[in-house]
């Protein structure tokens, strides 16, 4: 019997044929692009605000531009000059027994790469990249050998670096009213980490079971309850701390620590709560089978199966997501979270450099400690 | 009697400030040509013994003579040198995974090649031909550009031996070579060895496990227990009261075929 | 008697007096100060810590301000150091759970009262002054006939935690650890200002819905510059981290020289990394002229990624299979060719790897190093933000979104195929 629609097996072929093509097709326009960069550059000398901001594209150059890379992304895949082909693995081989000639010289495992057409490809698409970033982020080595001005002016207060305000509060420095020394502010740092912390893994750990494949179950219900839970860990994972700071510091108010601690907190929750639905998933099934077998129900079962074989790691991640947020609590004042980035960004604008030494080294000394401390505790658990 | 090929002499290995003693003053001579199996249970010093004689592992004390030349004496480069003459085969392969068998193979000629060919990959082709040579002889000469890692155990225990015949070695030694393969595998790798022994007239120190594979395979058996020398003999002089001797009161012997 | 000393050495002593018998003394008297100090200390930190945070309580909810002294610092240390000698004495300290082991008579029973009172003042002569902890066993465990055994459960019912005085030291650390941090960094004001204030944010989230179409094509090109900016720094990075990582590995750096230069590199990289990078790029803003703001930003990625990626690699090196080695070694190859052969096939998809993986971090935080100026999407971000422009603002947000969600999820996939 004729077969009308095509078998599993061709849609495939076919989803990856299609899968390619988009990827040549991305690949040449990324070519275009880097082109009329560079002539915008160096042949017309159109500013690069302009170039950007219209693309400097006549009206038929649109059109003109899609189906023009299109053109050169079936040619590729016509002639074998395509990426997307050996990225989906569509390569197609010549079935026949190997000469004694290749057997010997190990021409059957491949050519190297670059004298393959895929790899002229890649390594053409390579060079554009080194010589566009190299342009886009204006690298400048004269710049980083001759300092500024204003460097030299730095290097020269920073050593040594005053300590003077370490536990006394500094009266030049005030938040809402008080003065504040370092060592307050780093403290109030490392209880804005654990706050966070704290909260996050309470919420997290409950939800963590619902985002878990194997606990949810295979009915409709849990895999929306389960799609629900893990769409949400992603989405807000996704999204940084930074931005969840000036959210929140708009809503509370700019450089409140709750602030800081909100945001840490909702970050802190989607990347332990991935985090430990994984491991929830990666258990070992045989308790689950004992406690099943034994007449366990649901809860039972988390609790007398999983929970035993998660707790270790669990402990673990929770260490390391800590010593994640102490890390961006130092820092998260930038965007209005508070801690002791505000003394930070303070000394910073008004060019107190000496006193701003002491505000990193103190950071520095206490990130690494925290650092320190959860790796070996985390060497223990595990 | 000729002059034996191997002569270890009162070795000792010892770690930590000398109080975890590995191999406590061994002495044996093997002569050219025989099938000498070490066996004791584990922890008793065979993998240590096996590594000194080619100084993968220090020795503390003692002096080794392979055919005449005291290797315990050699610096590190002329050790090097001489290491070509003494394949190695390892309880767990010790294959390059991602690479090809033929590469893998083909590392057994690393100390017969300038560096610099080497490391940019390039062997003669006498080598290659010697590679397709050695692995037709294991049986593998289809999967010579498939990657290591796609291989069964056996397969991959092949493709060791196949690295030990590159080096054309006058002396192997065999690490546990069948201690992670099932019975009915360790049958066929350890002909190969025997082959080796047999026809090429390689003079081969393996540790095994099971007496049984020892009594089947070895000329000569020498046992150790907590790194002492308590055996030396004909694989028939060992009887039950020295099989507990060896392996303990509650062992019990068990046959493999 | 003798315990302390491990039973091979106690067969075979060295001769009374003899050289090796001094060498002996030290090696193993060391090895028994450390285990008497690190219990010390671990029992004072606990001590010192529950006290310190209590004092936050109290001084914030009294006077409002962030302290930790009621007390002369004197004071302080004296009764850290007492409570932990008689807590050390009179029952199982947290130092002693850390260490698994606890004290009991040298015939393995429980311990007198005599002998606790023996123990806690003999304590004050042993282990304050250090040096007589070389001895073994350490003077105040002679005289008392106590000795630190290893803890074990055999042949007895576990207390609950109440009942046990770490199980009771951990409910209390808690409790008042979070009370501090909630006494200290939460006020009030802002507490109803979370729940009441929630509208503030609504002109934000309105723009996510219509976004400032105007603003599109300058978006995408603040986007193009972050991407560069990650794949810049992160390539770079690279050159630099991969040759730093052999050595900073400890298994390939060997001997005095090998050792220091390891120390070196890993104590250097790491209080790199300790410095975030929006920091750095503070740092290189000021260094650079002005207008190369990419530029700024990419070097402060490159110096954390740098010292990232050395660690990663480093660790990637030191669980290499060392059989792998061993068998290379054992076909006569030098140095090099074990290199060529037996550690770079092991190493080649984990450093690509985590390059992706420090790629995806780059991208975010190249958006945050724009923040202070750094370039690419974050500055643009500052600027909408700065000037009230909610509506931009939210625009610009999106797009980050949506890049750093490609980004994560183009370079997972990378990497489970790598895997």
């Amino acid at each position: 019997m004729a077969r009308i629609w095509p078998t599993k097996l061709d849609r495939d072929r076919l989803r990856r044929r299609f899968v390619a093509l988009l990827l040549d097709w991305m690949s040449w326009g990324y070519v275009a692009y880097g082109v009329m960069y560079f002539l915008n550059d160096y042949w017309w000398r159109i500013p690069l605000e302009r170039f950007y901001t219209t693309l400097t594209l006549p009206p038929w150059g649109w059109p003109a531009a899609v189906l023009g890379t299109l053109a050169m992304a079936v040619i590729c895949q016509v002639s074998g000059y395509s990426l997307g082909e050996r990225a989906l693995k569509l390569e197609i081989r010549e079935e026949r027994p190997l000469t004694k000639e290749e057997l010997l010289m190990g021409r059957a495992a491949g050519k190297p790469f670059w004298k393959t057409q895929w790899g002229v490809m890649a390594v053409f698409l390579l060079a554009l990249t080194v010589a566009l970033g190299w342009h886009i982020v204006k690298i400048d080595p004269e710049a980083l050998i001759h300092p500024s001005p204003r460097a030299r002016e730095m290097l020269s207060e920073i050593f040594p670096p005053d300590f003077r305000h370490f536990r006394v509060p500094d009266p030049a420095f005030e938040l809402r009213g008080l003065p504040y020394s370092i060592l307050d502010l780093m403290v109030l740092t490392i209880f804005m980490a654990l706050l966070a912390t704290v909260l996050g893994a309470a919420v997290a750990l409950p939800l963590s079971f619902l985002g878990a494949r194997n606990i949810m179950g295979f009915s409709p219900a849990g895999w929306l309850v389960y799609g629900i839970v893990r769409g949400f860990f992603n989405i807000f994972r996704s999204i940084e701390t930074m931005l969840w700071a000036v959210v929140f510091a708009l809503w509370i108010r700019w450089g409140s620590p709750l602030a800081g601690i909100m945001a840490l907190t909702i970050h802190t929750i989607a990347a332990l709560g991935k985090l430990y639905s994984e491991q929830v998933e990666g258990i070992d099934p045989g308790p689950v089978e004992a406690v099943v077998a034994a007449g366990g129900n649901r809860i039972e079962v988390v609790r007398y199966a999983v929970l035993p074989q998660v707790i270790p790691s669990f402990w673990a991640f929770t260490l390391y997501r800590w010593d994640i947020n102490v890390r961006m609590s130092t820092v998260i004042a930038l965007v209005g979270g508070g801690g002791i980035g505000d003394m930070l960004f303070y000394y910073k604008n008004e060019g107190k450099w000496a006193l701003l030494g002491a505000v990193v080294i103190t950071i520095v000394a206490v990130v690494w400690a925290m650092d320190y401390l959860s790796g070996r505790l985390r060497e223990r658990i595990t | 009697m000729a002059e034996p090929y191997l002569v270890v002499e009162h070795l000792t290995k010892v770690y930590e400030r000398g109080h975890v003693v590995a191999l406590k003053d061994v002495s044996f001579e093997v002569q050219k040509g025989e099938f000498l199996v070490i066996i004791g249970l584990s922890g008793s010093g065979k993998s240590t013994l096996l590594r000194c004689i080619n100084r993968l592992i220090e020795p503390t004390k003692g002096r080794i003579f392979i055919d005449g030349v005291e290797i315990t004496k050699l610096s590190p480069r002329q050790m090097r040198k001489f290491r070509r003459k003494i394949g190695m085969i390892f309880q767990h392969f010790n294959l390059i995974k991602r690479a090809t068998v033929m590469t893998n193979v083909l590392t057994g000629r690393l100390g017969y090649n300038p560096t610099w060919m080497t490391l940019l990959g390039i062997f003669p082709r006498s080598d290659r031909e010697l590679a397709l040579k050695n692995l037709e002889r294991v049986g593998l000469l289809e999967k010579a550009y498939v990657r290591a890692d796609e291989l069964s155990g056996g397969q991959q225990q092949r493709v060791g031996i196949a690295r030990a015949l590159m080096q054309e070695p006058e002396l192997l030694l065999a690490d546990e070579p069948v201690s992670a393969l099932d019975p009915a595998t360790s049958h066929s790798v350890m002909q190969y060895i025997e082959q080796m022994n047999r026809e090429d007239g390689v003079t081969v120190l393996a540790s095994l496990h099971f007496l049984s594979l020892a009594r089947r395979y070895g000329t000569r058996i020498i046992a150790l227990k907590d790194g002492e020398l308590v055996f030396d003999g004909a694989p028939e002089e060992i009887d039950d009261r020295k099989f507990k001797e060896i392996y303990g009161e509650e062992a019990e012997e068990v046959e493999i075929r | 008697m003798l315990s302390g000393y491990p039973e091979a050495y106690l067969k075979e002593r060295p001769r009374w007096m003899s050289l090796d018998a001094v060498a002996d003394f030290f090696y193993f008297g060391f090895r028994n100060l450390r285990k008497y100090l690190s219990i010390v200390l671990l029992d004072m930190g606990a001590i010192g810590i529950l006290w310190l945070l209590m004092n936050y309580v109290i001084i914030r909810l009294s006077t409002g301000r962030i302290g930790y002294a009621l007390v002369p610092w004197w004071v302080f240390g004296l009764g850290v150091v007492e409570a932990a000698a008689l807590w050390e004495s009179f029952g199982r300290s947290f130092g002693h759970r850390v260490a698994r082991v606890e004290l009991r008579r040298t015939d393995g029973g429980e311990p007198t009262a005599t002998q606790r009172i023996l123990h806690w003042l003999l304590w004050h002569v042993s282990v304050l002054p250090i040096f007589p902890l070389l001895f073994i066993p350490s003077p105040h465990e002679r005289v008392s006939g106590l000795e630190l055994r290893p803890f074990t459960m055999e042949g007895r019912t576990p207390k609950p935690w109440w009942r046990t005085s770490t199980g009771i030291y951990v409910a209390w650390l808690t409790g008042v650890a979070l009370l501090a941090a909630i006494s200290v960094t939460v006020s009030w004001e802002d507490l109803v200002r979370l729940f009441t204030k929630a509208g503030t944010t609504a002109k934000f989230w309105r723009s996510f819905f219509s976004p400032d179409t105007s603003i599109i094509l300058k978006t995408i090109r603040d986007l193009i510059v972050t991407v560069f900016m990650a794949m810049t720094a992160t390539s770079f990075a690279v050159l630099v981290a991969v040759p730093l990582s052999f050595l900073a590995a400890r298994n390939l750096m060997r001997g005095v020289v090998g050792r220091l230069i390891y120390t070196v590199i890993r104590g250097m990289m790491s209080i790199i990394r300790s410095i975030e990078p929006v920091v750095w790029a503070i740092f290189f803003l000021v260094w650079v002229r002005v207008d190369l703001t990419p530029f700024a930003g990419v070097l402060a990625l490159f110096v954390h990624s740098v010292s990232d990626l050395t660690k990663l690699y480093a660790e990637r090196l030191e669980s290499i299979d060392p059989g792998l080695i061993e068998a290379i070694a054992a076909t006569g190859a030098n140095r090099l060719q074990i290199l060529r052969y037996a550690v770079i096939p092991q190493i080649v998809n984990p450093y690509i790897s985590f390059t992706l993986y420090r790629w995806d971090i780059n991208i975010r935080m190249a958006t945050v190093v724009g923040v202070v100026g750094g370039g690419g999407i974050g500055q643009a971000l500052f600027f909408y933000l700065t000037g009230n422009l909610w509506r931009q603002a939210g625009t610009v947000m999106l797009f980050i979104i949506a890049l750093v969600w490609a980004i994560d999820y183009l370079s997972a996939r990378l990497r489970a195929k790598l895997a």
